[in-house]
This record gives structure tokens, C-alpha cells and sequence, in this order.
């Protein structure tokens, strides 16, 4: 589905991603992983369009999406959430997520001011769609949630939140930036069952960032490892978790010796 | 491997953030009646508005209200006021699209009214010997004004925020600028130069709108016009608001790059709220020109662009009722100020209000303001032994309200000076006022009304338009400080 | 030919005005990344102070100290007192809302540039004033060489703003203050975990850039310009122009941009036309921003995502 090839990310001297090949099939569930700096957000940045690429090729389902402006590289079916969560955060937490139908509805300026029927009938299923979004994440984010600022989430909730407003931009691929990063314990293993989930329910290929090597191992076929920007490690688990390269990436030299 | 120390790293920040943002799990249900509970004073009234009436109510009431305004009022002035509101308030809904829902801080935005009002001016005067039917005319500036406001946010799908208001504003200039300088244009291919815009001299003699074989002779036809006009933006324009481009206009303002991830095409709904803005503003402009029958270009200058953001930001952008309420303060307070009686009592109650919401409690109002009483009076006695001249000259006395205070109120001679003088004291005074101590404060607030009084009185009563703009630069620093939401706008959080 | 250089000379000293309320935008966007719209004002009260200085020794006409020491005190006071204003300013309407939203300051110092407009209107009337430079620095004072003249005032003016766009340069690098000025710009939070003092810091920054607007307004006025109380509009909006022409944050930038500015529009005024030269800067100005949106010198805007 997703398939990058020698793709280089330079910012000015520094090189963020070197002349990485990565390739995810449809239903995989891919992780990422690498220390601070490792390049991974970076990772996604380009692949959704916020970085052109210095060289190198991104495609989705054999279409290149370079030169694509995020916004059609969505339309094209690439959906992401943030590492630092940026929710709309003074709209209620339903308008988040039917905001995000934008590139799938129709609805224009005119429709909208005279409410014409094919306008309203729109609206409604948005508005459905948004509702059944919410009740992904079970009583989470339903009922009397939905008329909320989402500034007025609790942290996890807000990431929940980024999710289903992924979703509601139907994509194909989905790129999860650190879904469990500041959950409590509980939590984690919720979002683990949430990623899951989102594979048998949503039939989505899912490319995920994540330190915390619970949920990486819980949801992953298979990990990749980053560390400044180069490839040093792929495979399942347990190949990459014991990876000299990686233990030394985390651990410094001195580690993967010891060991 | 140790597996845990990243995660926890991590964890420890995003409490962090969280607790930074004030934001806990489940705080909001947790300050449930604590939001709910009134509060208390003057910064209760907006939340005592929004919660008492329903909102349809309070648009049927001032719709009932606007309506009987033109069906019983017959003075030419008041109907002309009511215009000019009318004006204001499609004003300041087209920025309220362009700044409020999508967050575009556009500066040149009179510019666009301006160009209306000339680009009806010159379809229908002498000026260029045109008088071409008003729907046609009305219907090219609307096509023109859109197509202009494309062209301008062609920049703005670079640029955000400040530079945005730059050039913006930039724009807005150098339209008053065009204006002034065609008046003397030589074409290449012509040998005598032309005169376009008639420059500073402005162009009169402009016909009124004429419909069906109606002809507006009646200031009451642009009130009726402009009254179903407002309504009808009302209803779109909150419509669009709350439905498919509405939402992603906001989601511009939230935040521009997430947006844009989530499919929403920010450019081309940037532009979108330009070219809206821009044919609403052209509009009313075309009005404005028909309805005064002379257009000057001064007049869409700076200080009307000052006076649709103060409505626009003290109602509360992004809000509808906000900009209503803004407009019928910024357009009809001026006409309360420019008679002098209205003013001095105006101000006087303001000046009380203030005090009574400074002063807390009645004990310390009563002090305030027997103090201000008492300054008032020592001053007049000492500078009156000092043998100063106290004069106060019939030119002086105005109105029953100054004749009143002439008794107590030291009058100088050169009342410019010392009214300069008072000013500048004033705003060292409550400079200082703002950073001191609540002991020094309180000595303070009664010297500080007395000096507001005297410079009102000596000075700022008989200077309308400069004291209208300094109160609202005043406004918008102080309504920043303290409210920058506006009156009726809700609080915004923001991570940047 | 000549007429070429002339027109070069005049754009050339036009420019170190406008690169000096440049040099103000940029220095206070490099530290609080905030547009201070009042700056045009700011200038406009430099000028105004100007004035009243010359007036206070004795006019025009007869000086009552030397004329050099004269223009000398005038611009020492003209400094002091914009740069304390530019304190008071960030004081009461920036620093309140250094956690307000990304709008407050921008609305804030539009509050505070219609203060001090209408403030000078109503303290100082709107008649326009003038310097009256020629009948104290005789305009035979200049040389020329080929058939370029550049005059005893204009001479001055450049040669005061270069020296003062040196001064700046020197300052910001080698004292402390500007050195800690450099490093909020670069990174404000590393900069407070350095223990730098951050409020200090601004506080002069907003000193600096005012007085060098205060300068300007004062050599608008020596360059026998009328002083008002709405002249700081446009020429607020060239310095910024300037500024984002060069490159906004960047002060080799602004100083560039400026001369750069005052450069073309004394050859448009010069060539095609005086009523049009403004939108042909505006017009500079887009095409700048479109073609280089960074500025010519400016770094690559950081996105954050
Ligand atoms: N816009 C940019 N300009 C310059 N350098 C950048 C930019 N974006 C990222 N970088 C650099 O690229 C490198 C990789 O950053 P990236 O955010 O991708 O790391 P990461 O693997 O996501 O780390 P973390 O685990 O902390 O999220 C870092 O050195 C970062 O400073
Ligand atoms: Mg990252």
C-alpha cells in the first residue's frame, strides 16, 4: 500500500531521514521505533506532506504523492494524528471530528446559506457519522461529551479524540504519532486493543510511532527501527528488540558490548 | 533493554502540558457548578444575557425592535442613524466572517467599502456620465468586489497573522491612495489627462437606488433595505456558520496545519472568506454611496477600519450577536457624543459605573466619590486665593450639567493648556495606578476622577472625533487585557 | 546620468530612515515574534519631540546654543524620550498578554497607535509643522562631485544613520544585553533555562527600537518633511516593508530592505510616477513576499508539526 523508496529528508546540514526504503502492506500493522531524533515524526511529516522530501519517492497504492499538498494527500486516503495533539481545541468535540469529513461532503457556501435539502440531508449523516466515530472508543466519548470544547478533554480523551477525527477523513492508511504517549497504565492497554481494533474493524493499514515497547509489541506484524535518520533494524519483535544495533542506538556502545 | 524509561520520560512531560493547560482528567465535569455559578458585579451581566434568554428570543426582540424603529420613528435624523447602523452591522458581519470564523486578520478590509461606494459613485453620477440601472450597477460591484477580494488573498494563502495584516493594510492604503491620484491620469495613448476619482475633492451628485420604477427618495427606503438585508445575512451567514465551510473556516483558526491534514482545503476557503467579506463590505458600500449621494475618500480610511474592528472585537469576534451589539455601540455612541449634553452625562455615569465597580463595596464608592467632591472644592478655593483666574465663561457653560459643575469645577482660562496638562497627568497617573500598591491605589482613584472630569469637561467635550478615537484605543488595549474575547464571545484556549 | 545619481543619493538617505523603523520591527519580532504596530507612531512622537526641543532653544531662527549642538540635543532627547515610551508601551499593552492568543497584541497595538495619534492631535492640533532646516543648515553647506549635489542635511542624515545601524550592530554583539537579545530570538525557552533575564532583555529591546524610530522621526524632519500627528502611518508601513523585505528578524536584513526600499521608490518617483510611488512599493512588497516569503535574508520559517 504505502511504499517509500531511498527517500533523504535534509534540513539544511542535518539529515533527518537517510535514504530509507519502507514498504506496508495493506493490513499490516507497521511500528516505528527509535530514539529522540530518530527522525520518525519527521517520518510523517513528509509522507503526509508538510515536508518535501530532498529526494526519494513516497506512493501510495502505486500513485506518488509527492508534490501533493496535505490536504489532497488526505483526499487520497493518508490519515495522521499528531505527537503533540493538535485538536481543534475551541470547537465541541463533534464538530472536531465532522469537520474532518471535509474532503468527502459537498455542501458549498450557497447550499449551505439556503439549506437546501441535499445540504441538510448532509449535514445529518455527518453528524451520524460523527456520533458512531465517538462510540468507537465506547462510553469514552459519547452523550453529553459531544457538545464539549474539546480544551475541556483530559489528555487521553484528547488523543482518543484525534483518532476518530482521523477517521472521519475515511482514510486508507493511518499514521498514529505516539498514540499512548502520556496514558497511564490502563490506558495503554486500551489503546492497544483500540489499534487492533481499528485493523479488523476499520480494515485499516496502520503505521504507528510508539516507545512504549507494550504496545509496540502488542499491535506490531512487524517494527521498524530508526536512529538518525537510517534504517538499522526490521523485522518482528523480537528480532528488532534484541537488534544489537538497536540496543546500542537506545543504550550507547558501551550496552550492546556488555550484553 | 530498559523499556520503561522513554515511556516515563515522556509520560512526565505530557502531565506536564496537561497541568499547564490546566487540564486534569475530567476537571470539566469536576468545575461543573462552578461554571454554571454567577458571577458576581459588572463581569456577570454577559453571562447573566446569555443564560436568561434564549437566543432566537433575543434576535426576534431586537428584529421587533428594528422594525418599529422604522415603522414610528419620522425624524430624518434618527433614521439616518439607524442607516449608518444598518451599514455597521454588514460591516462588521463580513469582517466577523473574514477575522472571527476563519482568524484572517484582514486590514484592508474598508478598502473593500470603499470601492463599492466609488464603484457605485462612478456607474451612476456625472463624474464619468454614467447612469446605468442600479441592479446593474449593484450586481458589477458585488462580481467586482468578490473578484478584488480574490486577488488580495491570493497573498494571504502565504502569508498568516502578521503579515497578513500588513499587507493587508498596505492594500487599504494605497486604495486611498489611487483614489487621490486619479484624478490627473495621462494615458500613453491619449495627449490630455482624465480625471477618474475627482481626488480629494470626492464625487457629488450621486443617484439613489432605484428599483422597479422605485426611486429611494426617503432615507426610510435604505432603512427597510438594510433591515431585510441584515436579516437575511443573519440567517445565512449563521447557517454557513454552523454547517460544512463554517466549521472549516474555524478549523483555519484553530489550527491551520492540522486542518489542512484532515483534508480541509485551507487556501481555498481562506480566499472564500475574502471574497465573502469583500462583496458583503462592497456591498454596503454601494449603499452608503446611494444613500449620501456624495462619497469622500477620506472617509474609508483608517478611522472607520478602527471603528468596525473595535465593534467587531468588543462584541466578540466569531459571534453574530457580538458584532450587532459591537456596531449599535460604535455607531451610535459617537452620535450620543456629539451632543454635548448627552455626553457630559454619559460620561459622568460611566464614570460613576466605573467607580462603583472599582470600589467594591457602597462605603468606598461613597468615599470615592465625596472625595472627588472634596478635591473638586479645595481646588477651586486654593487656586481661587492664589487669585488664578477662575473664569467660568458663558462659552463655556453648555448645558445644565456644566452649568452645575461651574460651581464646584476650577474653569482655567486657557483651557487648552491646562486641559493638555490634566491629559497628560491623567495618563501618567494611571499608568502608575495599574502597578501600585491597593493603599496608594486608593488615594489615588479619587484624584484620578477628579483630573477625568476636568479634562473631560475642559477639553475633550469640544473635540468629538479625537475623543471617540481615544476611547477606543483605550478599548481595544484594555478589553485585550481583560477580556479579549469580547463582550459575547466565549473564551478561547490556545497552545502556541 | 546625473540625474540617475541624483536620484540615487536622495533614495539612498530616504533609505537609511526607513531602515532605521525597519531596524525597530525586527528587533522586537526577533525577540516577542509580535508586530508592534504602534512603531510608526512611536515614530511620529520622535518627531513631534524633535520639534518642540528646537522650538525650546529658541526656534529656527535664532538658535540659542550652537546649531550643531542644537541638532545634537535634539536628537539625544528625541531618543530618550521615545525609547522610554517604547518601555511604557511593552509595559501596559504587550506584556499583559505574553500568554493572551496570537491576535491580542496585534489588536492591542492598534489600540495603542490610535492613542497616541489622536493623543498628539488633541496635545499638539493638527497643523502640520515643519523643521525649517534650510534657514540654519544652509543647503550650500553640500558638495558635489560630477554632477551629483548632495546637500549639507542629507549628507547628515546618511552619514547619522549609518553610523547609528553600526552602533546598533555593535551593540547587539558584543554587550550583554545583546547577546541575550540574540539568544531569545533564537531560542526563547533555552534562553530562560539559561537565567536569562527575559523581562530585562525586552525592556531594552523596546528601548532600542524605539529610540532608533525617535531618530528617524527626527530626520524626517531635518529632511524638511511636514510633522503631524498621522505621519507615522505610511512611512510605519515602509520600515515594516523593509523589514520583511529583508527578511523579518534579520538586522543586517532590515537594514538592506531599507536602503533597498528608499532606492526604488526615489527612482519610481523619479521615472514614472511621484502620485503612484507608494503602490509601487506595495507592489514591491508582494512580490517579495510571494517570491520569497522569508525575506532576502531571512532564515527558513521553522514549521512545527
Ligand atoms: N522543520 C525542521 N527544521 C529543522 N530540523 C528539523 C525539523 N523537523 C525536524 N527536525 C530535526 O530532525 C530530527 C528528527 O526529528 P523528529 O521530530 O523526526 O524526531 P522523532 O524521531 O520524532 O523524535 P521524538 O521521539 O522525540 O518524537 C531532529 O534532530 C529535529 O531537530
Ligand atoms: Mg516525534
Amino acid at each position: 500500500m504505502l511504499n517509500l523508496s531511498n527517500l533523504t529528508m535534509e534540513f539544511g546540514a542535518l539529515r533527518s531521514i537517510s535514504e530509507l526504503d519502507l514498504t506496508v502492506n495493506k493490513g499490516e500493522i507497521v511500528s516505528v521505533i527509535g530514539p529522540n531524533g530518530a527522525g520518525k515524526t519527521t517520518l510523517f511529516n513528509v509522507i503526509t506532506g508538510i515536508y518535501t522530501p530532498t529526494s526519494g519517492s513516497v506512493e501510495l497504492d502505486g500513485k506518488s504523492l509527492l508534490g501533493l499538498d496535505p490536504a489532497r494527500i488526505n483526499h487520497a486516503g493518508v490519515a495522521r494524528t499528531f505527537q503533540n495533539v493538535r485538536l481543534f481545541l475551541n470547537m465541541s468535540v463533534i464538530e472536531n471530528v465532522m469537520s474532518a469529513t471535509y474532503g468527502h461532503t459537498r455542501a458549498g457556501l450557497f447550499s449551505s446559506a439556503l439549506a437546501l435539502p441535499k445540504s441538510r440531508k448532509e449535514e445529518k449523516l455527518v453528524r451520524a457519522k460523527a456520533e458512531e466515530l465517538l462510540s468507537f472508543f465506547g462510553s469514552r466519548l459519547t452523550g453529553y461529551r459531544w457538545d464539549q470544547p474539546a480544551y475541556s478533554l483530559s489528555y487521553a480523551n484528547r488523543r482518543r479524540l484525534e483518532i476518530a477525527r482521523a477517521l472521519a477523513t475515511e482514510p486508507k492508511l493511518l499514521l498514529l504519532d505516539e498514540p499512548a504517549a502520556g496514558m497511564n497504565p490502563k490506558e495503554t492497554q486500551e489503546i492497544t486493543e483500540v489499534v487492533e481494533r481499528l485493523r479488523v474493524e476499520k480494515g485499516l493499514t496502520i503505521l504507528i510511532i510508539e516507545h512504549d515497547m507494550h504496545v509496540v509489541e502488542g499491535v506490531s506484524d512487524r517494527v521498524v527501527a530508526l536512529d538518525h535518520g537510517v534504517k538499522i533494524a526490521e523485522g518482528d519483535f523480537d528480532h528488532v528488540a534484541t537488534h544489537p544495533n538497536v540496543v546500542e542506538a537506545y543504550l550507547g556502545r558501551g550496552a550492546a558490548d556488555r550484553k | 533493554m530498559s523499556e520503561n524509561r522513554v515511556p516515563e520520560e515522556i509520560q512526565e512531560n505530557a502531565a506536564h502540558e496537561a497541568a499547564k493547560l490546566g487540564i486534569g482528567t475530567d476537571e470539566w465535569v469536576a468545575q461543573h457548578e462552578e461554571r454554571t455559578a454567577r458571577k458576581k458585579g459588572l463581569k456577570g451581566v454577559p453571562q447573566f444575557i446569555d443564560e436568561s434568554i434564549p437566543a432566537w428570543a433575543r434576535w426576534v426582540v431586537l428584529l421587533a425592535a428594528a422594525f418599529a424603529f422604522g415603522a414610528f420613528v419620522d425624524n430624518q435624523y434618527l433614521l439616518r442613524i439607524g442607516v449608518n447602523l444598518g451599514l455597521f452591522v454588514m460591516l462588521s458581519y463580513g469582517l466577523n466572517i473574514v477575522m472571527g470564523y476563519a482568524g484572517l486578520l484582514d486590514l484592508g478590509y474598508v478598502a473593500f467599502y470603499g470601492i463599492g461606494a466609488y464603484g457605485y459613485a462612478l456607474m451612476s453620477s456625472e463624474q464619468l456620465g454614467h447612469h446605468w440601472s442600479t441592479w446593474l450597477s449593484v450586481l458589477i460591484i458585488i462580481i467586482g468586489t468578490a473578484l478584488l477580494g480574490y486577488i488580495v488573498s491570493l497573498p494571504a494563502r502565504r502569508l498568516f497573522g502578521d503579515y497578513l495584516a500588513i499587507v493587508t493594510l498596505f492594500f487599504g492604503q494605497v486604495f486611498v491612495q489611487l483614489v487621490l491620484a486619479s484624478d490627473n491620469i495621462t494615458f500613453p495613448w491619449a495627449d490630455d489627462y482624465v480625471d477618474i476619482t475627482a481626488g480629494a475633492n470626492g464625487i457629488p451628485g450621486i443617484d439613489p437606488f432605484s428599483f422597479f420604477g422605485h426611486k429611494f427618495l426617503n432615507i426610510r427606503d435604505y432603512y427597510w433595505l438594510l433591515l431585510v438585508l441584515v436579516a437575511l445575512l443573519t440567517i445565512t451567514i449563521s447557517r454557513i456558520n454552523r454547517t460544512r465551510i463554517g466549521r472549516a473556516w474555524r478549523t483555519i483558526r484553530e489550527d491551520a496545519l492540522a486542518a489542512e491534514s484532515m483534508g480541509v482545503m485551507v487556501n481555498r476557503l481562506k480566499t472564500m472568506a475574502f471574497v465573502t467579506g469583500a462583496a458583503i463590505a462592497g456591498l454596503a458600500g454601494a449603499i452608503f454611496a446611494a444613500m449620501q449621494s456624495a462619497v469622500f475618500v477620506s472617509g474609508f480610511d483608517m478611522p472607520l477600519m478602527t471603528m468596525i474592528y473595535a465593534a467587531v472585537i468588543l462584541g466578540g469576534s466569531g459571534s453574530l450577536a457580538g458584532a450587532v451589539m459591537g456596531a449599535i455601540v460604535m455607531s451610535v455612541l459617537p452620535e450620543v457624543l456629539r451632543v454635548t449634553n448627552y455626553s457630559e452625562i454619559l460620561f459622568l455615569a460611566v464614570l460613576v459605573l466605573t467607580l462603583a465597580a472599582v470600589g467594591k463595596s457602597v462605603k468606598r464608592f461613597t468615599i470615592n466619590i465625596v472625595s472627588i467632591a472634596l478635591i473638586g472644592f479645595a481646588v477651586k478655593i486654593l487656586l481661587g486665593f492664589a487669585s488664578i483666574k477662575i473664569t467660568p465663561t458663558e462659552e463655556w457653560v453648555v448645558g445644565p450639567v456644566s452649568r452645575a459643575l461651574s460651581h464646584w469645577m476650577y474653569v482655567p482660562l486657557d483651557r487648552v493648556l491646562w486641559g493638555n496638562c490634566a491629559f497628560v497627568i491623567l495618563i501618567v497617573l494611571i499608568a502608575y495606578f495599574t502597578t501600585t500598591t491597593p493603599r496608594i491605589k486608593t488615594i489615588l482613584l479619587p484624584i484620578i476622577g477628579y483630573l477625568g472630569i476636568f479634562l473631560w469637561e475642559v477639553r475633550l467635550v469640544t473635540d468629538v472625533n479625537t475623543t471617540r478615537q481615544l476611547l477606543i484605543g483605550a478599548m481595544l488595549v484594555v478589553l485585550m487585557i481583560t477580556r479579549p474575547q469580547g463582550f459575547l464571545g466565549k473564551p478561547r484556549v490556545e497552545v502556541l | 546620468m546625473s540625474y540617475l545619481g541624483q536620484q540615487l543619493v536622495n533614495g539612498l538617505t530616504l533609505g537609511g530612515v526607513y531602515a532605521l523603523i525597519a531596524l525597530g520591527y525586527t528587533l522586537v519580532y526577533g525577540v516577542l515574534q509580535i508586530l508592534n504596530f504602534a512603531h510608526g507612531d512611536v515614530y511620529m512622537v520622535g518627531a513631534f519631540i524633535g520639534f518642540f526641543v528646537m522650538v525650546g532653544l529658541g526656534g529656527p531662527l535664532a538658535p540659542s546654543v550652537p546649531v550643531a549642538i542644537m541638532v545634537l540635543i535634539m536628537f539625544l532627547v528625541a531618543m530618550l524620550g521615545t525609547g522610554l515610551l517604547g518601555i511604557v508601551i511593552e509595559r501596559f499593552a504587550y506584556r499583559p498578554l505574553r500568554n493572551s492568543t496570537r491576535i491580542a497584541p496585534l489588536i492591542s497595538a492598534l489600540g495603542v497607535s490610535i492613542l497616541l495619534q489622536n493623543a498628539a492631535l488633541l496635545l499638539f492640533s493638527a497643523n502640520i509643522r515643519t523643521y525649517d532646516t534650510s534657514s540654519y543648515i544652509p543647503s550650500t553647506l553640500g558638495f558635489s562631485f560630477a554632477d551629483i549635489t548632495i546637500d549639507g542635511v542629507r549628507l547628515f542624515v546618511l552619514v547619522l544613520s549609518i553610523a547609528l545601524m553600526f552602533g546598533l550592530a555593535r551593540w547587539v554583539n558584543t554587550t550583554q544585553v545583546g547577546r541575550a537579545m540574540r539568544a531569545i530570538a533564537y531560542d526563547r525557552d533555552a534562553a530562560v533555562m539559561m537565567g536569562i533575564d527575559v523581562d530585562k532583555v525586552i525592556r531594552w529591546t523596546f528601548f532600542v527600537s524605539a529610540a532608533l524610530a525617535g531618530a528617524a522621526g527626527v530626520m524626517n524632519g531635518l529632511l524638511l518633511r511636514g510633522v503631524s500627528n498621522g505621519m507615522g502611518l505610511v512611512p510605519g508601513l515602509k520600515g515594516f516593508t523593509a523589514a520583511v523585505i529583508g527578511g523579518i528578524g534579520s538586522i543586517p536584513g532590515a537594514m538592506l530592505g531599507g536602503l533597498l526600499l528608499g532606492v526604488v521608490e526615489s527612482l519610481a518617483q523619479g521615472y514614472l510616477s511621484t502620485n503612484f510611488s507608494d503602490t509601487i512599493t506595495f507592489a514591491l512588497l508582494i512580490v517579495v513576499m510571494l517570491l520569497k516569503p522569508n525575506g532576502l535574508l531571512g532564515k527558513r520559517a521553522i514549521v512545527k508539526a
